[in-house]
């Protein structure tokens, strides 16, 4: 009463304000965390918060959801084959394809992904049935000319430096011997695409 | 002679004041988002309030009518874009009430825990914003965010995105949690509390706020219910209606919490309702993860969705009231109409009683304490 | 130590000896007077540029982020980067605004608050002019401000202006009656009304003697200033920044400067006229000074952090209605235990009980009246219960 609520006002301030040069890896004097790659803070209340963005990366979670990718089977051929799936589960109309040949030989002759429209929903992914794409990790896509239409060759580029091998890996739940606390995780969901 | 006459004139005239009209335009920094009142002052009280709105449609409704029910998932995330969850909840149930489909026992866990999540989300946002509005320099908004930020992890290991989940399907969910999320989870809600704690004794003790307030925007519970109010608005009035008790959804019955009501409906109640509402909801969520069964997420029944004619409408509480999803189907893939029961519209009719015979500076900080997202209204 | 005290009244006298020799004595006098000027505002813009920096950087360390820190070491260079973009934008006079006025108003605003620096004490010997009435000249300049306020918001022809406009006038008039009343007080306790004399009229720093007085004309410079948590004037989540809406390019730096001038003028005086100025052990008195009214500083800054704002109908009540009675009660006091004591350090003590004593007795009326009364607003500010 009196003015009380207003002192400690100031002094949950002050306490931030000393806080910050003193908690967390980024305390005075350094200024940004050695080696650039970060993980995801531990939950805090105080202490330094930020992220000094061109001078550290955060290390994206597992199913973090980024451009498209393509990806190769054991052969190092696309695992393509033009089936449309994902271009009809789309909701805006991202992606089309042009197929060429028949039965096994069926192949995208043009595939291409506008990145300006895609919202990254992964409902193409989700429908396809040949773990042939994913979602890769990259979201660091701005570019000085307009043209945002990526084709096969740049999807391939990009599956093959995201190092994923499978479709849907970091979706797939952990058997159900691996419980943990109360309530074990369950066996196959919706996400993982096999058949 | 002449100085006399003057005076006796001068005497016998009234001085009239004009009222001056001000556009608080679309662009706006306190308004939560594109926003335009036309506002009437005299002096500094306000005499009348137009509100226009419409700056923000992007026909949700008709772009609905073009999708199958799996690609409006996506459509419906960024309908009230703060709360993202729960509006696919509202769908899902909708969808799942027309079709008959069933949710096994884990997905409707993990749905509830997470709706409670993102009602936090909320509700954190909204207190931050008020701070702002009131004048105090954006200090107590990043405190609250910063809790905010770290929720959004969690969304993010499940999900796969901080904003737009795209993670509830009708018939379940997309995936089972990940390895670990649960004691995240437990971590992330233990530093909550002590969050939650450290604003609410040592900011909301603050004369200067308590001042500004308190007995400001007072809302009869009578005009709340006429006007079709619903939510933590509503609940500050002294209504106790939540939908999770008066139409039961989900689970939420196997759960016990309180519905918390204050009773004189001004801004300071309302404040203080989104805290209690948030400490139930940490309540909600303990039970819901100390129970979570084992089991699949997701009805495989489900998977080819064909819906048959006919209409359903789905209706929860999200955490600014009341949402509803109406759909009409014809059996194609696609909806018929899609309709939506916008919460935020409903809350924003109170605004011109609200606000009429307060100050300028009032107005600002009663349309910040009703948490409206112009994304809602306008659809 | 005492070498550095002098040190640079030793220069400028060695200045004004070499003049002697090659000049009449109305030449040396003239060029000692334009040096005199330089320094000064050297001395004051300087920490106006700093200002800027150092507000940015608290409100950012306060809020769990770093701040400016990557343009110059520690983000420097920001400082004069703002000054360069404000200065390359385009001049945009308003077609409808009254263009005299419209041009003179930040004038009016930037020349009285440089022209109270005339007689603010950096240091020992260190004033550009001792008049024997410098606090009325202060105070006299800062009121010249309000007319530089009225007439930048009403040459702008704009509504938002002007409601911030009505706003500013009472606000401005109102302060200066506590803060009236807080340095007669000081001028009182030290029997004149000249900075140097009462600096070197405190044994005691008169922050201890009259607390309640360095409080109240801490509250109203504050409020002058248009500084948080009194500063309507230039909300943003408002109306805006209603004042200088309009301006842009060199007119408006001429408001930045002047508002972030008037927050170092707060510090300055505060220091001199209640913390002792340039008084204290083993250090040079300029350090002093400046390490003085930097704490000051930084508490203005602090207290930006962390207040909202008042409403304008509580302003002008927490003025007339609170500070000028507390401020007229420590009048009396002051003037009674000043009398009754010969001894500087018995008067002070006597002004503080008094004080404290004074203090009291509002909070138990306040507190009484609170008890009675049924609106719950002032029930929840004076007793706390929520």
């Amino acid at each position: 009463m009196l003015g009380r609520g207003m002192l400690k006002g100031l002094y949950v301030t002050l306490r931030h304000m000393a806080q910050s040069y003193v908690k967390g890896p980024r305390r005075f004097p350094r200024r940004y965390v050695p080696g650039g790659k970060l993980e995801r803070g531990e939950p805090d209340v105080e202490g330094m918060f930020t992220l000094q963005y061109p001078f550290e990366r955060y290390e994206m979670f597992p199913r973090f959801r980024g451009v498209l990718c393509h990806l190769r089977d054991e052969q190092g051929q696309p695992r393509c084959t033009a089936c449309m799936n994902c271009e009809r589960a789309c909701p805006h109309g991202v992606i089309s394809i042009v197929a060429e040949g028949k039965g096994k030989q069926r192949r995208p002759k043009s595939y291409t992904y506008n990145l300006a429209r895609c919202i990254f929903c992964r409902l193409c992914v989700e429908s396809c049935p040949f773990d042939a794409i994913e979602m890769s990790r990259e979201y660091e896509v701005t570019s000085f000319s307009d043209n945002l239409v990526l084709n096969l060759e740049d999807l391939l580029a990009i599956g093959d430096r995201s190092g994923i091998k499978h479709s849907g890996e970091a979706w797939k739940e952990p058997e159900p011997g691996d419980g943990q606390d109360v309530g074990a995780e369950g066996s196959a969901g919706a996400g993982s695409n096999n058949g | 002679m002449e100085d006399s006459q003057t005076v006796a004139a001068l005497q016998d005239e009234h001085i009239d004041t004009e009222s001056i009209s001000i556009n608080f335009g679309p662009h706006h920094p306190s308004t939560h988002g594109v926003f335009r009142m036309v506002v009437r002052l005299d002096g500094e009280t306000v005499v009348d309030v137009e509100p226009k709105i419409g700056y923000l449609h992007r026909g949700i409704e008709k772009l609905a009518e073009e999708r199958t029910y799996l690609q409006i998932i996506p459509l419906v995330d960024r309908l009230d874009y703060v709360c993202p969850m729960t509006n696919e909840q509202a769908f899902c149930l909708a969808v799942e009430k027309l079709g008959a489909i069933e949710v096994p026992e884990r997905a409707e866990y993990i749905r509830v825990i997470m709706a409670e999540l993102t009602r936090i989300m909320s509700h954190v946002l909204a207190v931050g914003f008020l701070w702002n509005e009131l004048g105090a320099t954006f200090t107590p908004m990043i405190y609250a965010y910063r809790q905010r930020e770290y929720l959004q992890d969690l969304f993010e290991l499940a999900s796969g995105a901080r904003m737009f989940h795209n993670y509830m399907r009708p018939g379940g969910v997309v995936a089972d949690l990940p390895d670990g999320w649960v004691a995240r989870a437990r971590k992330q809600l233990a530093e909550f509390e002590r969050f939650l704690d450290q604003f609410e004794t040592l900011m909301t003790e603050n004369e200067i706020f308590l001042a500004r307030t308190i007995d400001v925007g007072v809302l009869p519970p009578e005009l709340a219910i006429n006007c079709g109010i619903s939510g933590p608005v509503l609940r500050a009035t002294g209504v106790a209606y939540d939908l999770r008790r008066a139409d039961p959804y989900s689970i939420y019955e196997r759960f016990k919490f309180e519905i918390p009501t204050r009773s004189h409906g001004d801004t300071f109640d309302r404040y203080c309702q989104y805290f209690a509402e948030m400490r139930q909801s940490l309540s909600i969520i303990h039970q819901a993860l100390n129970r979570l069964p084992v089991g699949p997420v997701f009805n495989e029944k489900a998977k080819r969705l064909r819906l048959p004619a006919g209409e359903a409408y789905g209706h929860i509480e999200s955490p600014k009231g009341d949402l509803g999803f109406y759909i009409v189907s014809d059996g194609k893939p696609q909806p018929y109409r899609f309709h939506i029961r916008s919460t935020c519209l409903l809350n924003l009719t109170a605004l011109r009683q609200m606000v009429i015979g307060q100050k300028l500076q009032d107005l600002v900080i009663i349309f910040g304490s009703l948490n409206v997202t112009m994304a809602d209204i306008d659809r | 130590m005492e070498f550095l005290d002098v040190l640079p009244l030793m220069i400028m006298q060695w200045v004004r000896t070499q003049l002697d020799m090659i000049m009449p004595v109305w030449g040396a006098e003239a060029i000692v007077a334009v040096i005199k000027i330089i320094l000064l505002l050297a001395v004051g813009i300087a920490p106006v540029i700093a200002f800027t920096w150092a507000e940015r950087k608290t409100l950012a360390r306060a809020q769990d982020r770093f701040g400016p820190n990557v343009a110059g070491p520690y983000g420097l260079v920001v400082a004069f980067a703002d000054a360069i973009k404000i200065l390359t934008k385009e001049d945009v006079t308003p077609a409808a605004a009254d263009s005299i006025v419209f041009r003179l108003a930040p004038g009016l605003i930037l020349v009285p608050a440089l022209l109270v620096l005339a007689v603010v004490p950096f240091g020992r010997g260190m004033v550009a002019a001792d008049l024997n009435v410098g606090i009325l000249y202060a105070v006299a300049m800062g009121s010249v401000t309000v007319l530089g306020v009225l007439s930048a918001s009403w040459s702008s022809r704009n509504k938002y202006s002007l409601v911030s406009a009505f706003r500013s006038l009472a606000q401005l008039v109102s302060y200066e009656v506590p803060m009236a009343f807080a340095l007669l007080a000081v001028v009182l306790a030290s029997g004149s009304l000249s900075t140097v004399r009462i600096v070197e009229a405190q044994v005691v720093p008169f922050a201890i003697s009259m607390p309640l007085a360095a409080l109240i004309y801490f509250l109203s410079s504050l409020a002058e200033a248009n500084r948080s948590p009194f500063d309507m004037l230039e909300s943003e989540s408002e109306i805006v920044a209603g004042l200088n809406l309009e301006y842009s390019g060199m007119r408006f730096a001429m408001f930045y400067i002047a508002e972030y001038l008037h927050i170092f003028l707060v510090a300055a005086l505060t220091t001199t006229l209640f913390l002792g100025g340039y008084k204290g052990p083993l250090l040079p008195g300029w350090v002093w000074f400046f390490g003085k009214s930097l704490l000051v500083v930084f508490v203005v800054l602090w207290i930006r952090t962390t207040w909202p704002r008042i409403r304008l109908d509580y302003l002008l009540d927490f003025a007339w209605k609170f500070l000028v009675p507390l401020g007229m009660a420590n009048l009396v006091l002051v003037a009674i235990a000043y009398r009754l004591a010969s001894n500087p350090y018995l008067a002070a003590g006597l002004s503080l009980v008094g004080n404290l004593v004074i203090l009291l007795l509002a909070g138990g009326i306040l507190v009484l009246v609170a008890r009675r009364s049924q609106s719950r607003r002032l029930r929840a500010v004076v007793l706390g219960e929520a």
